[in-house]
């Protein structure tokens, strides 16, 4: 089999229906709208843990913040009579992702788990990625970023510290899954347990809004959420069929 | 009318030049860079106490995991403590002048500062535990280190056949181990890949496959997080 063979063979396989499915895990974020208060635990947990790097005012002001996860806010109305729709906005590892199709260089690729990776030192700074990401989720690095000491030393060492010029996004805390396997495999268990992964801003979550866990399972916590009347995906119309599950909020008319 | 090209060539002449030189440039750098970056780099660091894993490991035989006990249970394999060179060399050999030294760091309590060798980019997050739970030998990755005085690494080698030389330039076989790794290898993802695609995991061990290895090694995000 010639070398362009094999490529095309690899690519068809993983773009047969149903493909996904066949693995072991499909992790899925649900999160609860109604539960959500709009705090933002989730946000600083996410730059603790990740190693998200403050950019500082310049930067800032030309819209080059780094955030894998944010609060988006939408206001209603004109005052006093105004509302605020608030909702935690992450990247939503889409099984149709639209950023994968445009990497040249297959920094982002969909894993086996279900989940669009993001690999910095393959990553070539193109910004294509973000350019096709429908949720604006994806972050590129203008800037090197350094931590004063001591700031340097709160650093996570399971995560790489990025470069300028790499593209970066939420990852599902793929380290604290990584971990799960690994204690799985050390208990002689085949499978991670329900709940056992917790992302950091799931962990966060003073109202427990955010849920984490793998679909295939139907016995899991978010499987039988989705299965709920409320559950929608944001931007479904697009057929990205995202694996960040949002729960509408439940208004009561005034 | 007689049309001559001379004035747009004349005008060429500077650009065609620049051209020549940037020609000359280009093939110059290639060739230094090669020369540079791709000459095999033998890192073997002079160690603050000349440690020599060739009298521990090789002539007496103490396994690897008796000082490098993290590895079995952890990411990173850790280097010793003084106290566990001191838990023998209270009895053993202690007139030695290196063990003298070694008794020095260990009554001033300080930890000797030993330099790394064998390390990895920090973008790779690589697991020592499920690496020696599977049953690979330490060796396939870090070579003879029990007939090595010095520790030594070759990180990259596009001209000769080996990853690992001795401190006295004389190249050391690698028995053909278990575990697919071949001295032809560089210190690098390579070295990882060929192995992971050469091997299955049955029942907790790394067992040799014709074709295929396991799907979950092969992922990017397996070691670059």
């Amino acid at each position: 089999m010639s070398f362009l063979d094999r490529i095309a063979e690899g690519w068809r396989k993983n773009r047969k229906p149903g493909y996904y499915e066949n693995f072991d895990y499909h992790w899925t974020m649900t999160i609860d709208l109604d539960q959500c208060s709009g705090c933002g635990a989730c946000v600083t947990a996410c730059q603790a843990e990740n190693n998200l790097p403050i950019v500082g005012e310049k930067a800032f002001a030309k819209g080059r913040e780094v955030k894998w996860l944010r609060m988006e806010h939408y206001w209603e109305g004109e005052y006093p009579d105004v509302k605020l729709n608030i909702i935690p906005m992450l990247c939503q590892h889409c099984d149709n992702a639209p950023c994968e199709t445009v990497c040249p260089v297959s920094a982002t690729y969909h894993n086996q788990d279900g989940l669009n990776t993001q690999i910095y030192n393959r990553c070539i700074g193109t910004r294509s990625c973000a350019v096709y990401c429908p949720y604006e989720v994806r972050y590129f690095n203008y800037n090197d970023h350094t931590w004063d000491s001591p700031l340097d030393q709160q650093l996570n060492p399971d995560v790489s510290v990025r470069e300028k010029g790499v593209m970066e996004k939420c990852t599902f805390c793929i380290q604290r899954v990584r971990q799960a396997k690994d204690t799985a495999k050390d208990d002689g268990r085949r499978r991670v347990r329900d709940g056992e992964v917790q992302p950091a801003c799931v962990q966060t979550c003073p109202s427990q809004a955010m849920a984490f866990g793998d679909r295939n399972d139907p016995e899991s916590n978010v499987s039988q959420t989705l299965a709920g009347p409320r559950a929608y995906r944001v931007l479904d119309e697009l057929n990205t069929k995202s694996s960040v599950v949002y729960l509408k909020k439940v208004e009561t008319e005034a | 009318m007689n049309v001559s090209i001379q004035p747009a060539l004349k005008s060429l002449r500077t650009a065609a030049l620049i051209a020549l030189f940037a020609l000359i440039g280009i093939c110059f750098g290639y060739f230094f860079n090669f020369l540079v970056t791709d000459n095999p780099q033998v890192s073997a660091p002079e160690q603050p106490i000349a440690f020599s894993h060739k009298i521990h490991a090789g002539d007496n035989e103490i396994p690897c995991q008796y000082c490098h006990t993290e590895a079995r249970r952890s990411p990173s394999a850790g280097v010793p403590s003084v106290s566990k060179c001191m838990g023998c060399h209270t009895e053993v050999a202690t007139e030695s002048p290196l063990i003298r030294q070694v008794t020095e760091y260990w009554e001033n309590k300080e930890p000797i500062p030993w330099i790394k060798v064998h390390d990895l980019p920090d973008f790779v997050h690589f697991t020592h535990k499920r690496h020696v739970q599977a049953g690979v030998a330490c060796q396939t990755c870090h070579g003879p280190v029990e007939t090595m005085d010095r520790i030594a690494v070759h990180s990259r080698n596009n001209d000769g056949p080996t990853l690992f030389a001795s401190t006295t330039g004389q190249i050391t076989n690698l028995e053909a181990s278990n575990s697919g790794a071949t001295q032809n290898d560089h210190w690098e993802m390579g070295l990882c890949l060929n192995c992971h695609k050469q091997h299955d995991v049955v029942d907790g061990k790394a067992v040799r496959v014709a074709e295929g290895g396991f799907d979950n090694g092969l992922d990017c995000w397996t070691c670059h997080k």
